[in-house]
């Protein structure tokens, strides 16, 4: 509380007290005194205390302390948390040297990591751990131990690295689990939970993708947006003041510079005035030449997959034709980027947005590599599913030639035959950890992919240049092969599909989110590094655009397109008979059925198959389809009047530039208009409103009218002090004939103290009196 | 006792102040300690040098600007109410000082008060105009040599022209004002006493 604060407190108080000690004496009513006296003594002990004084002050000096405590506290808590945010240092670094694009894939990165962090957690705390602690060790069933005819091999530095031998049969894998419906002391149910895990992965990610979004897409309302003095702001208020740290102040520096920098980027942009038809043409010219490429990389896709199936029914393959699709989908990634960024030449587009149509572009390109490898997939888990039927028939029969073998020890015709040795069993193909080891081997080689290239591509490149530019006829650094420049599509695009790998192949390979986690960990720490060290800023730094909902899209896109092949094979295939925890159900989601049927009450198991009932399903979805519609709606009208209160602001601001540059103009301009105007009978009593309008303010309530005339004689007050102003807009109501009004006096002649009360009456104001 | 006698502060010298600058008693006890712990030849004035020993200063771009707004013209110390006096632009705006309507003189803390503090760190020859040359000067001091320097000149001629209103080729200071009419400025140039 300041001192001024203070002062008229202690007055108060004084008062109050005074009241207190002379209420006997006032001539009041007992119930006034009583209400007056219970007033004033709650007001005395309130802020007596503060005032160091009365009984009170102890305890309010407490609370005092209290409260700052708090807020001390509150500010700490809220620094450490902004210090514990990993990263943020290096990010700062990388986005002062380099622009804020570059930056903004880090931010991706961090928010993948943090996101995969989480994901991890479910699937290692809820499936993992359970099954490692509470479940059957290695060894003791089938499905936990590696065959008989493996076991040689099973340690082998390229058995393992091909994720089979001991791999295939541990925790990493789906077909590790088993399936009993509840495991150890606390009766954990495994394959339910490993059920709910991998469709809550997906609807984690989905709520965060979608939270994330939300929060990005908060357009900064506001009157700043028209940039009007962008190069004055940069130029007086860019430096932060607070700044103590040399090398903190070196960051500063850079960041001046690539902020100019992008402004003069923008600026060039906006004043390139250039012929619109030939723009046009190219642009289209383009985008034909790319839709043509894509179209042939498609149709190349397909060609090769064919082929492949043809070669897998033979033997006889050299090692070209055996790799041929992993080949031919490779050249296509290294060549077409590159080939679409000089065609994009042709368009010149603001690198922002060329950026993000080379990213639309290359996204497209990267779904026929999906396609290619989800189509491989499925033809093998067909085929394994084929097997399956066979070699089910085959161990059980076996099985039974076991025990009856056994029965035949003549000592021993009671006893139970021991089980079959867990590797001798003969195993079904297990598709799902066949599909796992696919999306393992795939992350691993896209792992290994992006470090080498960035070893060679960027590093390697980088030390040629530096180095051998001493013996080099022409300038390297500045010439052909240069320093790299940071490729954020390409990068970006990795990102997103490989978070898409990993969606997809999770639940069947519970280990795969944690190879990611240790995956962009490292990836972060890497990539900083490397471009710190090898690569330069590009040419021309742009801004990234203010939210970063593009990537969160493209990522949103492949949410679903991993969704859809997961729901697929949980809804309609057969999981295997003898591995994973669905193994002997019909369909995994059979899983829930069995929990509502055995462990919810009965009454639940009811209300689920009522609402199954398509009848209720169809009218939901038509209910969720018509509250997108309103909600969709209604944000566009309240965009709508957002606009027009953008509009409002900006006139009500160029008006009170013009009032406040033009005064004397305006002025006038108006004092000529009032001259034209006919009526002038009403002129004498001017004068007279000059005297009486000010001191009659208050009662100057006019209905329609009243509020213009209050504020503007508010608003004149203050643009200039000139007394003849008023009266162009007082004048006017008091040009209106008095008709409504009978008696219709005059304000002159009647004296009356309100100027233009006669036009139309305050509210409420005792009227004049009646003429009799 | 001795030689700490003399810098020690006095109940009148603080109300002195506080009429002077409005700052409040325990604000000017504070700002009294860091003084002090600043001074270190004790002889209760402050040099260029003591100033320069502040990082945040030292590092600053405008640092040497900022310490010569302190010294009066032509000397080379500064004492306590000198002191003040500079800091004085920097007190917060209490929210029932934003309602005062205007006295006879303004406060030194007015936003009005802090701008002319800031115009004068660029306006080096005090002709109330910021030309196009020490634009320049104070570009290169930012910047550096990372930028070239048609590209400075360019910056700086776009800058008088976003704010320039009457033609003149150089920023007048209530040209200046109204390029930071947006800017919070009453917020950011305050020492904010956390309390």
């Amino acid at each position: 509380m300041s001192e001024g604060e203070m002062a008229k407190l202690m007055e108060e108080v004084e008062e109050k007290k005074k009241l207190i000690a002379t209420i006997r004496n006032k001539p009041w009513r007992m119930k006034r005194r009583l209400t007056h006296l219970k007033e004033s003594q709650q007001f005395v002990d309130k802020f007596e205390g503060a005032l160091g004084k009365g009984k009170g002050r102890k305890w309010y000096a407490y609370k005092v302390m209290m409260k700052k405590k708090w807020i001390k506290f509150q500010r700490d808590f809220e620094n450490f948390r902004t210090a514990c945010i990993p990263w943020e240092r290096k990010i700062k670094e990388v986005e002062s040297h380099f622009g804020s694009s570059v930056a903004s894939y880090f931010i991706f990165l961090r928010w993948m990591y943090g996101m995969n962090l989480v994901l991890f957690g479910f699937t290692f705390g809820l499936v993992v751990i359970p099954e490692v602690l509470m479940g059957l060790p290695y060894g003791s069933i089938p499905r936990k131990t590696v065959p008989r005819a493996e076991q040689d091999t099973a340690q082998d530095y390229s058995v393992l690295m091909d994720f089979n031998g001991y791999c295939k049969y541990s925790v990493l894998f789906y077909g590790f689990y088993n399936n009993q419906r509840t495991i150890g002391l606390l009766k954990f149910r495994l394959p339910l939970s490993y059920l709910m895990v991998g469709i809550g992965s997906f609807g984690y990610s989905l709520m965060v993708v979608i939270r994330t979004m939300a929060k990005n897409a908060d357009v900064g309302g506001g009157d700043g947006e028209d940039g009007e003095f962008t190069f004055a702001w940069k130029m007086f208020t860019s430096w932060d003041y607070l700044i103590g740290n040399a090398e903190t102040a070196d960051n500063k520096y850079a960041s001046i510079t690539t902020s100019f920098k992008e402004s003069i980027v923008d600026e060039q942009e906006n004043q390139k005035d250039e012929n619109i038809h030939l723009r046009r043409f190219l642009r289209v010219l383009a985008n034909v030449m790319i839709i043509c490429s894509l179209g042939g990389s498609g149709y190349l896709i397909y060609f090769v997959v064919k082929r492949s199936q043809e070669f897998a029914s033979r033997d006889d393959l050299s090692w070209y034709e055996k790799n041929e699709l992993e080949i031919i989908m490779s050249l296509l990634g290294l060549v077409c980027p590159p080939l679409f960024e000089t065609i994009a030449e042709l368009e010149e587009y603001h690198p922002r947005i060329a950026l993000k149509w080379q990213l639309g572009r290359i996204f497209a390109l990267f779904l026929g590599n999906l396609y290619t490898f989800l189509f491989a997939l499925f033809d093998e888990v067909n085929t394994k599913l084929e097997e399956e039927d066979s070699i089910r028939n085959a161990s059980l029969w076996a099985m039974k030639e076991y025990y009856a073998n056994f029965t035949l020890n003549p000592n021993d015709t009671e006893a139970t035959p021991p089980p079959m040795d867990p590797s001798d069993v003969i195993r079904g193909p297990c598709w799902e950890t066949a599909v796992g080891i696919e999306f393992v081997k795939l992350t691993v080689s896209d792992i290994q992919v992006t470090y080498l290239t960035i070893l060679i591509g960027d590093f390697a490149r980088a030390v040629i240049v530096r180095f051998l530019n001493y013996c080099w006829c022409w300038d390297l650094e500045a010439g052909f092969p240069s320093y790299g420049e940071f490729d954020i599509s390409g990068n970006v695009l990795g990102l997103v599909f490989n978070q898409g790998m990993i969606w997809m192949g999770a639940f069947y390979a519970p280990g795969l989110v944690g190879i990611n986690v240790l995956r962009l960990l490292s990836s972060m720490y890497y990539q900083c590094w490397a471009v710190m060290a090898t690569n330069v800023p590009h040419e021309r730094v742009f801004k990234a655009s203010k939210s970063n909902n593009f990537y969160m899209g493209l990522l949103l896109l492949i949410l679903f397109l991993s969704l859809l092949p997961v729901v697929y094979t949980i809804m309609t295939l057969p999981p295997s008979f003898d591995c994973g925890p669905f193994s002997g159900k019909p369909k995994m989601f059979d899983v829930i059925m069995e929990t509502i049927d055995l462990d919810l009450p009965a009454f639940l198991g009811t209300l689920f198959s009522y609402a199954a009932n398509p009848g209720l399903i169809i009218p939901a979805v038509l209910l969720m389809v018509l509250a997108i519609y309103y909600l969709n709606s209604v944000s566009e009208a309240y965009q709508n009047a957002n606009m027009e209160l953008k509009k409002k602001m900006q006139m009500a601001r160029d008006e009170e530039k013009n009032r406040r540059n033009n005064t004397d103009s305006t002025n006038q301009v108006m004092k000529d208009l009032e001259d034209l105007l006919p009526n002038r009978s009403l002129a004498p009593p001017a004068p007279e409103h000059e005297k009486e309008e000010p001191p009659s303010k208050p009662t100057k309530v006019k209905p329609g009218a009243a509020g213009k005339n209050v504020n503007l004689q508010k608003d004149v007050a203050l643009a200039s002090p000139n007394p003849t102003q008023p009266n162009p807009h007082a004048r006017g109501p008091v040009n209106r004939p008095p008709g409504p009004r009978g008696p219709g006096p005059m304000p002159g002649p009647r004296g009356h103290p309100a100027g233009p009360g006669p036009g139309g009456r305050g509210r409420g104001r005792p009227g004049p009196p009646p003429p009799q | 006792m001795g030689s700490r006698a003399s810098t020690l502060l006095r109940e009148e010298e603080i109300e002195e102040i506080k009429k002077e600058t409005g700052f409040s008693h325990s604000q000017i006890t504070r700002l009294y300690s860091r003084f002090s712990s600043l001074d270190k030849g004790e002889n209760g004035t402050l040099s260029r040098e003591d100033f320069q020993r502040i990082p945040e200063l030292a590092i600053n771009p405008l640092g040497d600007r900022i310490i010569n707004a302190f010294f009066p013209e032509g000397e080379d110390q500064v004492n306590f109410r000198g002191f003040m006096r500079t800091l004085a632009h920097f007190r917060p705006i209490e929210d029932n000082e934003k309602n005062k309507d205007h006295s006879a003189s303004e406060p030194l803390n007015s936003r009005t008060n802090k701008l002319l503090f800031a115009f004068r760190l660029y306006d080096l020859d005090r002709d109330d105009k910021i030309s196009r040359d020490e634009l320049l000067q104070v570009l290169r001091m930012m910047v550096g040599v990372n930028i070239s320097d048609e590209q400075l000149g360019s910056i700086a001629d776009r800058t008088i022209q976003e704010a320039d209103q009457n033609g003149d080729s150089a920023i007048s200071f209530n040209e200046f004002i109204k390029v930071l009419e947006k800017v919070d400025v009453e917020q950011k140039m305050s020492i904010r006493f956390l309390h």
